[in-house]
């Protein structure tokens, strides 16, 4: 086997792509260079899932590559429901009419509940397109998202692991890309917490909750993500919201509250707000 | 007979030479249970009091009754039957039932298969009678009150059950007091008396009984487990031991069953595969898939996940002598297509499914089913992903529920259990202001609600009802609340957490 090394900077041009004439051979090279980074020599390009956002889209090089193993992290805790959120979302539009397997550990469903059929609609993913997977160790849960992998049924692999450093080393997540390319299944991880160690991933995300912008009730979900590695591109920091009608997410104001609270003396504003 | 005492001689790690007997308490009197050869040749029998038996014979070995221990080894002796034919019936407390129909020819006769069997027994260190009879009855009367091992000829019953005790044909311990008070002792005295004057006195089942040893009358035999309906099987000359050899074996065995498969038009949904260890011991592994199969390399790659995932692997010992693979559950396969598409995707589904299974067991892998419920921890439920059925039918139904009655948004995800929180309210059917979820303080900043949901009021262990309320807190997690009862009510209503969304 010939391991050829390219240098990453060469590979993660942020530059955008300008149409036809040289442009082809630039995305020809980058394609090339792609299929070698993932190990997807015969697989080819899986293409990508945009996000809807430009400046995310433009950072990643035209979305979330597909066929890659992609970690996110919880900033906290307490975000994991934020964090599984954003990862069922991107699964779902990873999969298409495909499955989504969903991993998990004995203690993770303990800890924070299993996925909850009328609650998946909201993350436009079907009910009947998720298979869940209960393992008693990490080991097991890594096994069954390599083995989901290599499934051709299967379009996207989330894989749930609570405790942080243990199991999940840079071999580990190397298998899950190499797997992940093979087929062009979506592979991800969520973490209760931001792990320190090295990894393979393609894309590493901190993902926390953020408070909507409500009038009296909740309103659409926020989430505040932070690309802490991108192998194509750089990195960033974007506060989205998913649009629940539209099914994509939008880039919410950089300010997370109204400056002002909601008008409580005028009930025309509370009534806009609400709705 | 000597079930107790030879299980204790086969447990002692050097032969002890005095009279060994094993005692129990039966009444007030401390009595012997069973007795070993050399304590029967001193004339001991059991029933004698232990007191008795000590003042003739001091020096004896004298250990207590363990009955479970006696049952567990004539359930593993039933298991270890199994090789010679799959009906295998226990006959408690020291006996075993074998249906060799059909079956002895593979020994090469009835009595080869007999020789085989106590030859077997012998090493193991079980002294053990047999008969082989065409009746159970009468099997089990020349087995335990014959001369010794015997082959009953069919028609032969009637000259080997005259002489024998009456107790032989399996009657109730005071019906053959009460026999024995008439007169009557052997099964001879009874087979030409007038029957109804013997049913008027003692019952229909003197008859019966008299009749099944006879075979008059047939009598079924409850097997221990039920029979597979194909079965494969692989007696080695040489033991085998390593895994890769019984993966060879569990493949070979599955190509023989395949033509058998496909002659019916059938697939395993569920297979055992018994491995025979040369000590005796029995080893079972079952896998089951979510489709039918046949193939054989899907079979071996079943067995190889199954194999991975068992704690203590095989343990071989000295090597397994013989490997049977059962297929316990077929269902109609219908002939494969060939061909790529949804199809074939749906297959590799399946099979993924039933490797995931194999490995971390079937109640691991799940899917979703909506069911018709409107309590939210019963409206959705987890099963078993091998299991199958119609997934898709119960979300359509309740997606067209939902737009009718506009449902508010449901969590992400539901915890297993509501855990209880400390919340307080700010009115009493209004959302709470802030709560306490494992020692953590939210406080709420946005509410929306409350959503009613009654509890089952026809059923018995009804909740109280329960008002939902989606929650926010400061950072913008998100929570799905309720609170069970109302505060007008009698007990002071009680607050949970049940539910987390994006």
């Amino acid at each position: 086997m010939v391991v050829v090394r390219i240098p990453t900077s060469a590979a993660a041009s942020p530059l955008p792509v300008p149409r036809g004439g040289g442009g082809g051979i630039v995305r020809a090279l980058k394609d090339a260079i792609r299929s070698i980074e993932t190990g997807a020599g015969a697989g080819g390009d899986h293409g990508a899932i945009p996000f809807g956002v430009s400046a995310i889209d433009q950072a990643l090089g035209g979305g979330l590559a597909r066929a890659a193993f992609h970690e996110i992290a919880a900033a906290r805790e307490s975000a994991t429901a934020a964090a599984s959120g954003f990862a069922l979302t991107l699964a779902a539009h990873a999969t298409g009419a495909r499955a989504v397997l969903w991993v998990a550990e004995d203690m993770g469903l303990v800890e924070n509940g299993a996925p909850y059929g009328p609650g998946l609609d909201d993350v436009d993913l079907a009910p009947e397109q998720l298979v869940t997977v209960v393992a008693a160790k990490p080991r097991d849960v890594l096994w069954a998202m390599e083995e989901a992998l290599r499934c051709r049924a299967v379009g996207a692999v989330i894989g749930e692991i609570r405790s942080p450093d243990r199991g999940v080393d840079l071999v580990a997540s190397r298998r899950l890309s190499l797997a992940a390319g093979r087929r062009g299944t979506c592979a991800v991880l969520v973490r209760s917490h931001p792990g320190t160690h090295a990894s393979a991933a393609a894309t590493r995300w901190l993902v926390a909750a953020a408070p909507s912008a409500g009038g009296t009730g909740p309103g659409p979900p926020r989430f505040c993500v932070q690309l802490t590695r991108n192998r194509r591109g750089p990195i960033g920091s974007w506060m989205l919201e998913w649009n629940r009608v539209e099914r994509r997410f939008d880039l919410a104001p950089s300010l997370p509250q109204p400056v002002a609270d909601a008008a409580c003396d005028r009930p025309h504003r509370t009534a806009a707000a609400g709705a | 007979m000597r079930l107790a005492t030879d299980r204790i001689a086969r447990q002692r790690p050097a032969p002890d030479p005095r009279p060994l007997v094993v005692t129990g308490k039966r009444g007030n009197v401390e009595q012997l249970t069973a007795v070993d050869a050399a304590a029967q040749e001193l004339g001991l029998r059991p029933g004698l009091a232990l007191a008795e038996a000590r003042a003739r014979y001091p020096d004896l070995a004298v250990v207590a009754e363990h009955r479970a221990g006696d049952r567990r080894l004539l359930d593993d002796l039933a298991d270890w039957c199994q090789r010679y034919t799959p009906l295998v019936a226990l006959d408690p407390p020291d006996g075993v039932l074998l249906d060799i129909a059909g079956c002895a020819h593979l020994y090469g006769g009835e009595e080869k298969l007999l020789a085989d069997l106590l030859a077997r027994l012998a090493r193991f260190g079980f002294a053990a009678r047999a008969a082989i009879a065409s009746t159970i009855g009468t099997a089990f009367a020349a087995g335990r009150f014959g001369a010794g091992t015997t082959i009953i000829a069919p028609g032969g019953e009637r000259a080997v059950l005259d002489p024998l005790p009456l107790v032989a044909l399996r009657l109730p311990d005071d019906m053959a007091a009460a026999l024995k008070r008439v007169g009557l002792k052997r099964v001879g005295d009874i087979v030409d008396l007038p029957r109804s004057p013997l049913a008027a006195r003692f019952g229909d089942a003197l008859l019966r009984q008299l009749a099944r040893a006879l075979g008059a009358e047939r009598e079924p035999l409850t097997p221990l487990l039920p029979v597979a309906p194909y079965v494969a099987e692989q007696p080695f000359a040489e033991p085998i031991a390593r895994e890769d050899d019984v993966l060879a074996v569990i493949a070979r065995l599955a190509a023989r069953l395949k033509p058998m498969l496909e002659r019916r038009g059938e697939g395993a949904r569920a297979i055992e595969l018994t491995l025979f260890r040369t000590d005796g011991a029995v080893r079972r592994v079952a896998i089951a898939t979510s489709r039918p199969v046949r193939e054989p390399p899907d079979i071996r790659a079943l067995f190889v996940e199954r194999l991975a995932s068992l704690a203590d692997a095989l343990d071989p010992g000295f090597g397994f002598d013989l490997a049977r693979l059962s297929i316990v559950a077929a269902e109609p396969c219908p002939p494969e297509q060939i061909g790529l598409g949804a199809h074939a995707d749906d297959a590799d589904l399946d099979r993924l499914i039933d490797r995931l299974s194999a490995r971390l067991g079937a109640r691991r892998v799940m899917r979703l089913v909506a069911n018709d419920s409107h309590i939210p921890e019963l409206a959705a439920a987890a099963v078993p992903a091998q299991a199958g059925g119609a997934v898709e039918a119960g979300w359509a139904a309740f997606r067209r529920f939902r737009a009718g009655v506009e449902l508010s948004p449901r969590p992400l995800r539901l915890l297993v259990k509501p855990e209880p929180i400390e919340a307080i309210a700010a009115v009493p059917d209004g959302p709470p202001v802030r709560f306490r979820w494992r020692r953590a303080l939210h406080e709420v900043v946005a509410a929306d609600g409350p959503e009613r949901i009654e509890g089952a009021w026809w059923s018995e262990e009804a909740g109280p009802a329960r008002d939902y309320f989606r929650v926010e807190d400061k950072a913008g997690h998100r929570f799905w609340l309720f609170r069970a009862g109302l505060y007008r009510s009698a007990d002071a209503p009680r607050w949970f957490l049940h539910g987390t969304f994006a």
